[in-house]
């Protein structure tokens, strides 16, 4: 649906999210899960189609389980996680000599780990996994290095970019407490230069074990061999009691907040949130479909009546961030020339406000339904995001919800959509950021 | 000390054929079936690249407005009756092909099927909906040009073919404010014809399915004459570039013009860029982003086109890198006709790419966009596993021999645009 998530393939690794509005496609898909004596949690579906293996491990811990002077340190991991352990000096080398590709990425509740490989040589992915599960060993000049990468990384996807601080700006407003108030780069390149090696340790300590970890198989082995090579590659991995963080939570909002800054770039932009449900719960949904009614598709509200009927914009969108935690819904804006702030915020929310005074009809609701049901079977088709759809869900705790979704979407009424929407976009929850050209 | 676990080299890679059948239009269509298939694709190609059109922003804005109403229906009928059955409708565009993609749940193909071929048929261009697309695509190809990474892949596209050759230019924005209707509708009538056109289908083993496509594609006009594209030769310069005060990146695109897929040392050259800068853990990702920390990512490739082909290093630095990162670029490229590559380097990369056709391949989608590139660059599917057995033999003599002829770092062409 229309949310807004974390991965793409076939790109450099260290991929954050942000920006990247792909489709998150949950499958009616089969499996079978297993968890091992020291907790590791396995999740298999059976592809006969397929001649490659698609294997994920997912790890829980992201940029939410940061400390405020030491941002950015789950995704600089995450690139750590490739330098190298004792037993296996490069990660990639033995895995592209069977065949093998992988990448990662980390965003606000996890870091995944992902490898595509041909089905025959899963154990080869399995073992490497299991490796620099326990093993890892960074050196200070490794750890120099990786930072000057990621430094480079901050400059590619978010300094030398137009736009580019819009979503720290915007998280800095809607967030006062929980840790979603800084983006998964970091707060400042400062907090990535400084970075120490007992940090390091710490945080593999804490947050690389079997119990905070999700391993996820997608590929023509049945689910019992799967359990069993999991069992032989990572069952001798000691539990380490593994306790969750406390994350401290956001506090309601009571009253609008609002930032306008200027900045060099060709068109004025604009992004409204508003706070929203967690994950499990019913409000994401009702989120999720509102944001649909206003921009899922090219038939959907926002383009059809602002940038085609009243040509008031060049783009429009309206998503859902997708955390774990609550999230927020936005809605945003790219304005064209002759428009002024007054008036596409006044466009904007009549929109919002005509959602919650007048119900969505139901061919609209129909049409949101069978655009969900037919992304889920295009998703399907892909093994890598069935396993990684498998390791997400069991993550949240309720693997079954990947296939009750389909099912949930189909008992939202009309009448419940007009609520959330006159619950959600309330004024004095807003959070609106003008982002405004030269 | 674990062991590490036994590997298994997949040998081949079992590539299936498309059933073809010519329809009376003389359009060829290629069937790839797969029983069971709960997605139908579809997909048109057109000689109807950025090189067809007489005036800028004119073959993107064709096919982009196809679905934006035709004599039936509005843009938003339109827009109702593919977003309601989950239908989409997508397209790409480089400087040779136009390339049309339809696609829906097998389940509601009846539904659809009519909705792509009011579409593909009969786009209506009116000026209205011309105005609101150019407005808004002008707007994006501003925030585009913004981008360092954007300038230096149009001036590199410029300085690897001429100023003005079709396969170089690139025109400002503002162009988008002269589009009219009939630059449309003329083009359209030109260039989507069944004489510049074939089709590539995917689907369940239903044959009515199969038949309803081949009636739809049996409708694509013929002109009753083919033109064929005439590309003058390419004039490259060695060196551009260009200041940008506020960036922090520079960004840098570097290669050199050389040729396409056609060319019996296309393959053989795919393999050199690869053992340079086509994979994580390459030269050049390890010396420029593990070794220096210069950049986040570099890659090269060769890049096919229909009547050229070039080789292209692309990557993003910090600007007080840029000149270093440059003659690091150069020396990795030097290196590779000097030094013979060993032989766990060439069987890495040997791995790695049969591991790259693998994925490709595996799924129906993939296979789709393989019979596509294969079908214009006028081969079959067979020419995977001929590319294959290329790939298994290579010698490292003949890598460096191929270096040596094409990959004189002193002729690469250097683009870079930042501070």
């Amino acid at each position: 649906m229309n949310n807004i998530f974390t991965y793409i393939l076939k790109t450099p690794r260290g991929l954050l999210p942000l920006w990247l509005f792909v489709e998150f496609t949950t499958t009616m898909i089969t499996y079978d899960s297993h968890t091992l004596s020291n907790g590791l949690r396995v999740v298999a579906n059976h592809d006969s189609d397929s001649a490659m293996a698609a294997v994920n491990l997912l790890y829980a811990v992201g940029a939410r389980n940061e400390l405020s002077d030491c941002t950015g340190f789950a995704h600089l991991f995450e690139h750590l996680m490739f330098r190298g352990t004792r037993a296996v000096p490069d990660f990639d080398a033995p895995l592209q000599l069977a065949c093998g590709e992988n990448n990662a990425f980390t965003n606000n509740d996890y870091t995944d780990y992902y490898i595509t490989l041909p089905k025959d040589n899963i154990e080869t992915a399995l073992w490497l996994e299991s490796d620099r599960m326990r093993g890892l060993e960074i050196s200070d000049e490794v750890l120099e290095g990786e930072k000057r990468v990621v430094l480079e990384e901050y400059n590619q996807r978010y300094l030398n970019q137009p736009y580019g601080d819009m979503w720290k700006l915007l998280r800095g407003m809607c967030y006062t407490t929980h840790p979603y108030r800084w983006p998964t780069i970091g707060l400042t390149p400062d907090h990535i230069r400084d970075a120490s090696m007992a940090t390091v340790r710490r945080f593999y300590d804490r947050y690389y074990s079997p119990e905070n970890c999700i391993l996820s198989v997608s590929s023509g082995h049945d689910p019992e061999h799967i359990f069993a090579l999991a069992e032989k590659w990572f069952g001798h991995i000691p539990a380490s009691g593994f306790t969750r963080d406390t994350i401290p939570a956001e506090p309601t909002q009571t009253s609008a907040r609002r930032l306008e800054v200027v900045r060099d770039v060709p068109a004025t932009a604009i992004m409204i949130a508003f706070p929203m449900g967690d994950r499990l719960s019913r409000s994401y949904y009702l989120c999720d479909m509102l944001t649909d009614v206003l921009a899922g598709g090219t038939s959907a509200r926002l383009y059809q009546r602002l940038v085609k009927g009243r040509r008031l914009m060049g783009a429009t969108n309206a998503y859902i961030t997708g955390d774990v935690d609550p999230g927020l819904l936005v809605v945003t804006a790219n304005l064209l020339p002759e428009t002024s702030v007054a008036e596409a915020e006044q466009a904007l929310w009549e929109e919002l406000r005509e959602l919650a005074e007048s119900a969505p009809s139901d061919y609209e609701l129909t049409k949101i339904k069978n655009k969900f049901e037919a992304e889920m079977t295009y998703g399907e088709m892909n093994i890598m995001n069935k396993a990684m759809n498998l390791g997400y869900y069991s993550m949240l705790g309720d693997l079954p919800l990947i296939n009750r979704e389909a099912e949930l979407f189909r008992s939202i009424t009309r009448e419940e959509i007009a609520a959330a929407a006159a619950d959600i976009f309330r004024p004095e929850r807003s959070s609106t950021l003008i982002y405004a050209k030269q | 000390m674990i062991q590490p676990p036994a590997i298994t080299i997949p040998q081949t890679i079992r590539v299936a054929q498309p059933t073809e059948q010519r329809l009376a239009n003389g359009v060829r269509l290629l069937a790839l079936t797969n029983p069971g298939q709960n997605v139908v694709r579809l997909s048109f190609v057109f000689e109807a690249g950025t090189t067809t059109q007489h005036k800028p922003f004119v073959a993107s804005s064709a096919q982009n407005l196809l679905n934006e109403g035709s004599s039936r229906h509005s843009a938003i009928e339109i827009a109702e009756a593919l977003d309601y059955y989950g239908s989409y409708f997508e397209v790409s565009l480089d400087r040779d092909y136009s390339v049309i993609t339809f696609c829906c749940l097998a389940r509601f193909f009846d539904e659809s099927i009519g909705t792509f071929e009011e579409i593909l048929l009969d786009p209506l261009y009116a000026p209205d909906e011309i105005s609101i697309y150019a407005s808004k695509r002008k707007q994006s190809l501003e925030i585009e040009r913004r981008k360092t990474a954007t300038k230096a892949r149009e001036r590199f596209a410029r300085a690897l073919f001429g100023e003005g050759h079709p396969y170089g230019v690139s025109y400002h924005e503002s162009h988008y404010d002269n589009l009219t209707h009939n630059d449309l509708e003329e083009f359209y009538r030109r260039r989507y014809t069944a004489e510049n056109c074939f089709v590539v289908c995917s689907l369940d083993d239903d044959p009515k399915r199969l038949a309803r496509i081949a009636r739809f594609a049996e409708q694509v006009p013929s002109a009753g004459h083919h033109t064929p594209v005439e590309i003058p030769a390419p004039t490259s310069t060695l060196y551009d570039s260009e200041q940008v005060e506020q960036a922090v990146q520079s960004s840098i695109r570097m290669g050199k013009l050389l040729f396409g897929r056609q060319h019996p040392d296309f393959v053989g050259m795919q393999v050199v860029t690869y053992i340079l800068g086509g994979y994580f853990g390459s030269r050049l990702i390890d010396n420029l982003r593990e070794r220096n920390g210069f950049t986040y990512s570099v890659f090269a490739s060769m890049i096919n086109m229909r009547h050229a082909g070039y080789m292209a290093i692309a990557t993003d630095v910090g600007c007080e890198f840029a000149e270093r990162a440059v003659e690091e670029i150069r020396a990795e490229v030097g290196r590779l006709s000097k030094e013979l590559v060993s032989a766990d380097e060439l069987e890495t990369v040997r791995r790695i790419m049969f591991g790259e056709f693998m994925r490709i391949l595996d799924g129906p989608m993939g296979l789709v966009d393989v019979t596509i590139e294969a079908t214009q660059n006028g081969t079959d599917n067979h020419y995977i596993a001929r590319s294959l057995d290329e790939i298994r033999t290579i010698t490292p003599e003949r890598i460096r021999d191929l270096a040596e002829r094409y990959l004189n770092p002193e002729t690469l062409t250097t683009v870079v645009v930042g501070k």
